[in-house]
């Protein structure tokens, strides 16, 4: 093994805490909008008949099965050349994974609303209890109990996802790096580093994740 | 039978009525309120962002063009895919079934390797391996085979994960049953466990077939020649991005719903044989 130049990292600490601050933005504002997509494309698909539906469904089915790869791609370099809009790098990061993001959260508040044990809504109903009070007091706090280690889950994914917003030249952590890298080759350390930067962040929150997981396993059983 | 004669006595003209109204009534409800706003919503978003000159002008005929490369490139990616997740399987499940062992270190050190693999992005994996491992260890890989590396190291850890699932998902009373009968470790495993540990890990691999696919796309930033960068090649060459990234990403789509489509059946199938 070659030296390890601790030295080359620490020296870029600034510029790699930049690329981190970028993103950290990337993944938060993402998943807020992500989230109101999400909702908004679950709750068509569970409650509308008909078109509704079919187009919350062809919305999930199609951002999940294009690569956030080319679905970024897509939107830097054709959609200025359909429209009148020239999006930032930035922006067209934002969209994609806003879009991939919706669609995936879409999935999870859907398997989380259908998780609730069909008994629970059938004895609210029978009671007599309105349909926005079963949603609002049976439905909802039961449906987020189950959903909460696949969203940590959605969130960890979303902190992958954004390392691809570096191919179309977004200054997150990756591309600092790899900018940094090319100018002294240290390859091997930087990227060891920005490694460890997401180890340190996607760690936890699958820990977290998995631990809220046996809490509920335990609960149910 | 009264009811039959209650039919026929309806004259055509009234019939046709009915079934009109029928047909008018079902419109109606597949047309509710909230599709009926969200459809205005696109459509006018349609009209005023995008410049329909140029979509017009749009020339698909250059995807004909390009086909054989295009052909070959999603043969790549789809081959590339399946030989990182078969890797990925075997080295996951002898992973998994290493972590059934009671060697305390060994369960540490596999736990490690897992946990690092599955808590980093493919992105950063991808250049480790590509220009940082060669400083490790000497051997400077070709862009093919350090993509290939890296998807094979990311899912063999993911398929350790769903594997250790899937054996803790076998009943006690198989353990238990494999305990009275003292069946050999071979047979305990190959033909107790391992066929029912795959069962249920049937559907978490479909997942994450998709997952890899839409993850090679990644493989572009190497310059591996798989579809992703055969497209980017061609799209720059003939500047047309917009027909040559639209196909690609429906091709993408297809492969995917494809797969999702065969673990579906392949998930129905071994559960209807018990």
């Amino acid at each position: 093994m070659i030296s390890f130049n601790t030295d080359e990292i620490v020296r870029n600490l600034p510029e790699l805490w930049i690329g981190l601050q970028y993103t950290l933005v990337l993944v938060f504002v993402s998943l807020a909008v992500g989230t109101v997509i999400g909702l908004a494309a679950c709750l068509g698909r569970l409650l509308g008949r008909g078109l509704l539906s079919t187009l919350c469904t062809g919305y999930t089915t199609i951002f999940r099965g294009i690569p956030e790869t080319v679905l970024m791609f897509w939107l830097y370099y054709c959609a200025p050349l359909l429209g009148g809009v020239r999006p930032s790098s930035m922006a067209a990061a934002l969209v994609a994974m806003s879009l991939y993001l919706g669609a995936m959260l879409s999935e999870v508040f859907r398997g989380g609303i259908l998780a609730v044990p069909k008994g629970q809504t059938e004895a609210a109903r029978s009671l007599g209890i309105p349909e926005v009070w079963v949603w609002i007091n049976v439905i909802l706090p039961q449906a987020f109990r189950i959903v909460i280690p696949p969203l940590i889950g959605v969130a960890a994914l979303a902190v992958k996802v954004s390392g691809i917003a570096s191919t179309i030249g977004v200054t997150e952590l990756v591309y600092q790096a790899n900018i940094i890298a090319g100018q002294s080759y240290r390859y091997f350390e930087l990227f060891t580093a920005v490694g460890l930067f997401y180890f340190m962040i996607l760690f936890p929150m699958s820990m977290l994740a998995k631990r809220y997981e046996r809490k509920l396993a335990m609960r149910t059983r | 039978m009264s009811f039959t004669f209650v039919q026929a006595d309806i004259c055509p003209v009234d019939q046709a009525s009915h079934m009109k109204d029928h047909v008018s009534k079902r419109i109606l409800r597949w047309l509710d309120p909230g599709s009926v706003l969200l459809l205005a919503a696109i459509v006018v978003g349609l009209y005023n962002f995008i410049d329909w000159s140029r979509v017009a002008s749009l020339d698909f005929s250059i995807v004909i063009t390009y086909w054989r490369p295009l052909t070959t490139a999603a043969a790549m990616t789809i081959s590339i895919t399946a030989t990182a997740l078969i890797l990925g399987l075997l080295i996951g499940v002898g992973l998994a079934v290493l972590l059934e062992l009671p060697i305390g270190p060994l369960r540490y050190i596999i736990n490690i390797y897992i946990e690092l693999w599955r808590n980093t992005p493919l992105i950063v994996q991808l250049f480790w391996v590509h220009f940082g491992l060669p400083a490790l260890t000497g051997v400077s890989t070709t862009a093919y085979q350090s993509g290939l590396l890296a998807l094979t190291l990311q899912s063999s850890a993911y398929l350790a994960d769903i594997a250790r699932a899937g054996i803790q998902a076998v009943p006690k009373g198989q353990w238990d049953a494999i305990k009275a009968l003292s069946l050999p470790g071979r047979t305990k495993w190959l033909e107790v466990i391992l066929p029912q540990a795959l069962k249920v890990m049937i559907p978490p691999l479909g997942n994450l077939a998709v997952s890899f696919l839409n993850g090679s796309a990644l493989l572009g930033v190497l310059n591996v020649g798989e579809l992703m960068t055969v497209s980017a090649k061609i799209s720059d060459y003939t500047s047309k991005p917009v027909e040559i990234m639209t196909v690609v990403a429906l091709l993408y789509l297809t492969i995917n719903l494809i797969t999702t489509h065969f673990t579906n059946r392949l998930e129905r199938f071994t559960q209807r044989r018990p």
